[in-house]
């Protein structure tokens, strides 16, 4: 029997399809996975399911009945219970009231059921008896709670939901084994009840441990639908890639190998910390080390906490030969580390003021500078901004008056005059325009042929492959696989990311 | 057209053309208001204002809610200790300006480790100083004579000193140049405006955010400690919460001369169009024999009437 069914859903945001053609059947009594790179338009079938996104087109059936979603509580109505990844529990609130959060049991019309919100919130927290961590009770506040809780409560929460069509958006990244293998036991109980589950993870291994079938989607289109006893891991990944998905990353225009007599730019041995764990790798002078994976695998954290804008628990650092500990961007950027961030308006735009002014204070820090002569730096700031191609009227008009690229470069024209030793890059071409990245990645080149170390996280793999020397591939914090020469493929990118091996 | 049109509308264009007109009103409502000895009178008000206000001004830009409301204490603190140092002796004047100095900073001090250290808001932070300072105030007013100034201070403050203009319109003349130089032509200024307007992108790219924050309210400290210092040459002698009464036009004078309160962005020459703007008004006000509560009702509805301008200003841009 059909729980829901999606046929044909397509959803634009202006110019930009998200959603081509997006097909789904959820049957009662199975766990259907979704299946879908960054990117591909999974999110946003979601959101069309939970009723937060309207669709353009295509029909939606409950149970064989046509229905319309209108918002989220329509979606409720129709019997949809979801799990968000963005956590979206009340903070100040205890665990009791945040499971029953969705709806609140009530008596005489106004006032709050407390005895029935403790007995509805011991039935859940008892399903997760024995692995919910000590001081997890009823009454503790989620914000005091470790992640991995809140999680649960998280999940607790769209259990008690009681929908009979109930949707996971990756609910066991934050999860420890006990806790996933006791989440996994509870759907199965759903199942044999007759629920439907709609469930979405990046880890093959939980896949093959809970799902029934699969359905594949790629550029905003639902590929097919499969069962997933009847297929393997690489057939998977596979049709996500898509074709092509084989042909080794082009080697003409970076060299694979690099003269490792000029030493090494970067070193790191056994870095951990708030969202990653050992992690090692050397970057050579004239390198670029990519760094791949799903998004928010530790990438960014290793990247930020080199610089001292994130929390290293421990491990060692050298830049070149000296050791290096970060206390701060400050003692970073002395010793000769750069970092250029994706999130401009947040770690690198000084909005309001001139383009200029945004350029400098690197220089600043490092020649010590006490004054500042407009005249005298006009002859720094210049060269580095037209090193890239940079697009401006005057050095005195704000920043804001140029396009998200051109400000991008503005930023990294501020490493420019006095030159580091080594460049982080932090998925730094994230919403500029063509044109400007291929400006980018022109001077990076030049930077590495320079003689400076590299890491480029990207979030897109046509980056990447087109630029990096070698690639490590990031999984739950930690490097799960190296691609170097010709394993430098967009299907072995995606094996590794997915951990199917 | 619209170059004309931007022009016109820069804060400090205004302010000027506000002063012009409300000195013309002045005259009109009172023949005599206009007159030099009376402008030169009203300028050095507005710099008393204008030096307070060139301390409120650097908390401004520096963003984060940044905002000094103690700075009518450390006034009549400073005009306190200055008065008891130099007890209307010319030789003290000297150990009295180091004094008030070291006053103001200690005081700016503990204001710029409560807000970065603490992270305590610098409204709440600064509004419990001028408690602690108020307090101060009355302990030390049981126990020591209020002071008296020293002839030359009073000069300096009310004499013509140099070209028939008074010494105290001298120095704040020479402020406003050092503070623009500061503001434009040094590093400490561009990263004055660089956290003011992203704290975070500027402590990435290495600006030392919590030292230069601390700075600035020890230079507002300072600032208001100069202005405690002429205020008892202005006066004679230093009275009960003589500073009292310049904590908010100070903060007025700063948002006439269109520094946004939301930080980075801004600059003192305004401010001092602000300052001499208010000090007129304030003028025009007892001319038309209004009571100081009057007074302060007309500078609280100026200043909201100046944020829902700025404001909507603001909005409309983004």
């Amino acid at each position: 029997m059909s729980k829901l069914k999606l046929s044909g859903v397509s959803k634009a945001y202006g110019a930009t399809l998200a959603l081509r053609r997006g097909d789904l059947e959820v049957m009662a009594g199975e766990v259907h996975v979704l299946m879908g790179s960054n990117g591909s338009g999974k999110s946003t079938l979601c959101k069309i399911i939970a009723g937060s996104v309207r669709p353009d087109s295509g029909r939606i059936l409950v149970d064989d009945q046509p229905v319309t979603i209108t918002g989220p509580r329509s979606a409720r109505a129709h019997g949809i219970g979801i799990f968000y990844q963005e956590l979206s529990l009340a903070a100040h609130r205890s665990v009791g009231e945040n499971i029953s959060l969705g709806r609140l049991p009530v008596k005489a019309g106004v006032f709050v059921d407390r005895s029935e919100l403790r007995q509805r919130a011991a039935r859940y927290i008892g399903l997760f008896d024995g692995v919910s961590g000590e001081e997890f009770s009823a009454e503790a506040l989620v914000g005091s709670l470790r992640p991995d809780q809140r999680q649960l409560v998280e999940i607790m929460k769209a259990l008690a939901s009681e929908a009979p069509l109930l949707i996971f958006d990756e609910p066991t990244s934050a999860l420890d084994r006990a806790q996933v293998e006791r989440f996994f036991e509870i759907l199965r109980d759903l199942k044999r009840r007759g629920r439907g589950i709609v469930f979405i993870s990046h880890r093959m291994d939980e896949i093959k441990a809970i799902g029934d079938r699969v359905t594949i989607i790629r550029d905003g289109e639902t590929i097919t639908t499969l069962n997933l006893n009847d297929t393997d891991p690489a057939t998977v990944i596979r049709l996500m890639v898509g074709g092509a998905g084989d042909m080794p990353a082009s080697q003409s225009s970076v060299p694979a190998v690099v003269d490792a007599e000029r030493g090494a730019a970067l070193t790191v041995r056994n870095l951990s910390g708030r969202g990653f764990s050992d992690v090692s790798f050397e970057v050579a002078r004239g390198e670029i080390l990519g760094f791949g994976g799903l998004h928010g695998q530790g990438q960014s954290a290793v990247l930020r906490g080199i610089f001292g804008a994130g929390a290293v628990t421990s491990g060692k650092i050298l830049i070149g030969e000296e050791s290096f500990d970060a206390s701060g961007p400050r003692k970073a950027i002395r010793c000769g580390c750069a970092y250029v961030s994706g999130d401009r308006a947040r770690d690198g735009v000084i909005s309001g003021r001139p383009i200029i002014e945004n350029v400098t204070p690197i220089h600043y820090l490092r020649d010590r500078l006490m004054i500042a002569r407009p005249r005298k730096l006009r002859h720094k700031v210049a060269p580095a901004l037209q090193s890239m191609q940079t697009k401006f009227a005057s050095l005195f008009h704000p920043i804001s008056s140029l396009s998200g690229g051109n400000q991008q470069k503005v930023i990294i024209a501020r490493w420019l005059i006095d030159r580091p030793d080594v460049l982080l890059l932090d998925d730094p071409t994230k919403g500029i325009d063509l044109s400007a990245k291929a400006d980018l990645f022109a001077l990076i080149r030049q930077l590495a042929a320079d003689g400076l170390g590299i890491v480029l996280y990207s979030s897109e793999d046509a980056e990447l492959l087109g630029n990096a020397n070698r690639i490590l591939v990031f999984n739950g914090g930690s490097v799960s696989r190296e691609l170097t020469g010709a394993d430098r493929t967009r299907y072995n990118l995606y094996q590794a990311a997915y951990e199917a091996a | 057209m619209s170059r004309i049109n931007s022009f016109l509308r820069q804060p400090i264009v205004v302010a000027l053309v506000l002063i012009v007109f409300l000195l013309y009103l002045g005259e009109a409502l009172s023949p005599g208001f206009a007159t030099g000895g009376q402008i030169l009178r009203l300028l050095i008000v507005a710099s008393l204002l204008g030096i307070i206000a060139a301390g409120q001004n650097v908390v401004i830009l520096g963003g984060r809610e940044g905002i000094d409301l103690s700075v009518g204490g450390v006034v009549s603190l400073s005009a306190i200790i200055a008065g008891n140092v130099m007890n209307g002796a010319d030789g003290g004047i000297l150990p009295a300006v180091g004094a008030c100095l070291a006053a103001g900073a200690f005081f700016g001090l503990l204001n710029g480790l409560g807000v970065t250290l603490l992270r305590i808001p610098p409204l709440v932070m600064t509004l419990g100083m001028l408690g602690v300072l108020q307090g101060l105030l009355v302990v030390i007013r049981m126990g020591i004579p209020s002071g008296q100034a020293a002839p030359a201070l009073s000069r300096f403050v009310t004499q013509p000193f140099a070209y028939g203009i008074p010494g105290i319109i001298w120095l704040w003349i020479m402020i406003g140049i050092v503070m623009a130089l500061m503001l434009n032509r040094t590093v400490f200024g561009h990263r004055i405006y660089a956290i003011g307007s992203n704290e975070h992108a500027a402590y990435m790219a290495g600006v030392p955010v919590g030292i230069i924050r601390i700075a600035l309210f020890v230079i507002s400290g300072m600032f208001a400690a100069i202005a405690g210092l002429c205020l008892l040459g202005y006066s004679g002698t230093s009275f009960a919460n003589v500073g009292e009464q310049y904590m908010l036009p100070s903060i007025i004078a700063v948002v006439f001369g269109g520094t946004s309160l939301a930080g980075g962005k801004g600059g003192y020459t305004g401010t001092m169009a602000g300052a001499v703007l208010l000090v007129i008004l304030q003028s025009i006000l007892t001319t038309i024999n209004i009571e100081e509560s009057g007074r302060q009702m007309v500078f609280g509805a100026t200043l909201l009437l100046l944020m829902m301008f700025y404001g909507r200003g603001r909005a409309m841009r983004a």
